[in-house]
């Protein structure tokens, strides 16, 4: 890569200072033992002890956590063959129409997406909670997946899935020896740009939830109005720090192994 | 391929895991026997202790909810797919829902701990007789103001607001009954006035105004009067007491031309499964004690006479939140004035918006 000029390097600063400044801000809060964020009093552990104190909050975490992993996991496999069908459809008007459906559904506001999944469930007696947030979940990361998984498909050359053919692979073979091994970086693209978009609904999540089953962000959601506690704020940094710790981990784990399984796969 | 079904399988297994933890986490704080009974309320409404004490004394397990608007807790009762056994709405949402045939009657009797409310606080024009609703929290609309920041001015009138040495000073909240009620109430007018001349002259003095508002907002004002960013805001007393906790400069006036008085009161939704559970829990929440803790809690004026008695005094004679008969006297509920008059008081408060742009 060529050496950024120093205005550049300048502004790239900036950027990223805009970027970390308010969650920087918001752990620097969970220390407070001022109890809000107008001014800061003092150093106290006492915030995270709430948080996992406050049973209520860690069974929302892990329902977030659960929805998320699930939905993801059940939206890349349904996703992948999707994309597998489209890229084989013959016709190519047929194509053309599903694909511009599949973009649709990504464009579309979430507002009028969780509308519709509340209308549906409740038309066809689905009890909101648990099922309904999974289901809107896997319904709306499919169409992403889809999209992350159909540039890998369209790279690959024809020609690999006919010599494996003339090699005598059946069908299985071909999908599971030659196409999902080339398209293994998009699948992983998917999942994990399917797990964030899980992690950080709000608007689908809140027209179907119920039965006391709630999500991290409709907590919190609902938590503004009598202002949010700096429980949140403890518990935000926790998640922070754990992402953080993650990324380090992946990155420090591909370099070990030389390998790419995610978003960043070499190109083959 | 390897690699992907075993990155599935992880994944299956974290999840699995996660969904055994919560079943043995929610089994632990969830009693057996007495059924479960599902609670909607407002966020930070409520002391969770007092659930837990509740479950320890009734064998009945809440599942707790929590909502942000009256709006969207009417949509979800009325698409139904979820039963809620109590919600916690406020007044003007009461009528509404009752209107939509969304709720159940209360049976009194079921409900001993009603003796402890406060009588003033019962038979309201919204709910006569108590047939649907039980008192939970109530407030007031009033000025809030910093003196520090204005040389030590004070508030007693709605008027006060119109004074030239506010320029840019005042935050006013974004609902139409409030603010066109502020003015109405300036002029000594009912804050349920249908007469169009009152109106209207309402709407004209608020536009004098003009000059002295610096904003028209929403639930930020608590924020911005934290940090001193505003001197003057006209808020519910709730807010206002949230205000204070925080900022001790702050303090908080009913005008004495007479104001709004909100109530937030438990209802059982027609869709309620256990409805004896229902009854069980709004009982305990009118337990003085119970109340009283709630009320230390949650910071809101409690409209339980005994509870009163069992609480802070500094609390409880402080004027500002627990407004002396004689002001009681010139608070006002809001009526439902129909959708017609509703809209008339939307179209007067957009007008005084738009002028204000100018």
């Amino acid at each position: 890569m060529a050496k950024l000029s120093k205005s550049a390097k300048i502004y790239l600063i900036l950027v990223f200072a805009v970027l970390y400044a308010p969650i920087f801000y918001l752990i620097f809060y969970s220390f407070n033992s001022g109890g809000t964020m107008a001014s800061f009093e003092g150093f106290t552990w006492e915030h995270y002890g709430a948080v996992f104190n406050d049973t209520r909050l860690l069974i929302i975490l892990m329902n977030t956590v659960i929805i998320a992993l699930l939905s993801s996991l059940f939206s890349t496999a349904i996703g992948v063959l999707g994309a597998i069908g489209i890229v084989f459809l013959r016709n190519r008007k047929t194509r053309n129409t599903v694909l511009s459906l599949n973009t649709i559904l990504i464009v579309s506001p979430d507002v009028i997406i969780g509308a519709s999944f509340l209308i549906l469930f409740t038309l066809i007696g689905v009890k909101l909670g648990f099922a309904s947030v999974l289901i809107s979940h896997i319904a709306f990361s499919i169409p992403i997946v889809v999209i992350m998984v159909l540039p890998k498909l369209q790279e690959m050359s024809t020609s690999l899935i006919d010599a494996a053919t003339d090699l005598g692979a059946s069908k299985r073979d071909i999908l599971t020896r030659v196409i999902i091994p080339y398209i293994k970086p998009g699948i992983f693209a998917g999942f994990f740009l399917a797990l964030t978009y899980s992690l950080d609904d709000f608007a689908v999540t809140f027209f179907v939830t119920g039965n006391g089953f709630s999500t991290l962000s409709i907590e919190i959601y609902s938590m503004a109005r009598a202002g949010i506690t700096l429980t949140i704020n403890a518990l935000s940094a926790l998640i922070f720090v754990v992402t953080l710790g993650l990324v380090l981990g992946y990155y420090f784990f591909n370099q070990r192994t030389g390998q790419s399984p995610g978003t960043g796969g070499a190109k083959l | 391929m390897k690699e992907i079904t075993r990155a599935a399988i992880a994944i299956l297994l974290i999840a699995g895991i996660l969904l055994y933890v919560v079943n043995i986490m929610e089994k632990s704080s969830a009693t057996s026997g007495g059924g479960t009974i599902s609670v909607y309320n407002w966020g930070e409404y409520i002391d969770p202790e007092l659930i837990k004490q509740f479950e320890k004394e009734t064998n009945i397990s809440v599942v707790y909810e929590t909502f942000d608007s009256n709006e969207s807790m009417m949509t979800k009762i009325e698409q139904g797919g979820t039963t809620y056994d109590v919600a916690v709405p406020s007044e003007y949402a009461i009528e509404k829902m009752k209107e939509n045939k969304l709720l159940q009657p209360i049976d009194h009797a079921l409900i001993p701990n009603l003796k402890n409310i406060d009588p003033y606080f019962l038979d309201l024009p919204f709910d006569p007789g108590n047939e649907y609703s039980i008192p939970y929290f109530w407030g007031t609309v009033g000025i809030a103001f910093n003196p520090t920041l204005l040389d030590g001015q004070t508030f007693e009138s709605w008027n006060d607001l119109w004074d030239p040495s506010l320029e840019q000073e005042v935050i006013l909240v974004d609902s139409a009954r409030e603010v066109i009620g502020l003015g109405l109430n300036s002029l000594g007018y009912s804050l349920n006035s249908t007469d169009m001349d009152e109106l209207r002259e309402a709407t004209d003095k608020l536009k004098t105004m003009g000059p002295n508002v610096k904003a028209i907002i929403g639930d930020e004002i608590v924020e911005m009067m934290r940090r001193e960013e505003a001197a003057v805001a006209v808020i519910w007393s709730g807010q206002a007491a949230d205000v204070m906790w925080v900022n001790e400069d702050i303090d908080f006036v009913v005008p004495e031309e007479g104001s709004n008085l909100w109530f937030d009161n438990m209802i059982i939704p027609k869709t309620a499964d256990n409805v004896e559970g229902a009854h069980a829990f709004i009982n305990f929440m009118l337990d003085p004690e119970v109340a009283a803790q709630n009320a230390d809690y949650v910071g809101y004026s409690t409209p339980n006479e005994k509870a009163i008695a069992l609480m802070d005094p500094e609390v409880t004679e402080d004027k500002r939140f627990y407004p002396p008969e004689e002001l009681r006297e010139r608070l006002e509920v809001y009526e439902n004035l129909g959708l017609e008059m509703l809209g008339t008081y939307n179209e007067l408060f957009l007008e005084f918006k738009m002028d204000m742009e100018n």
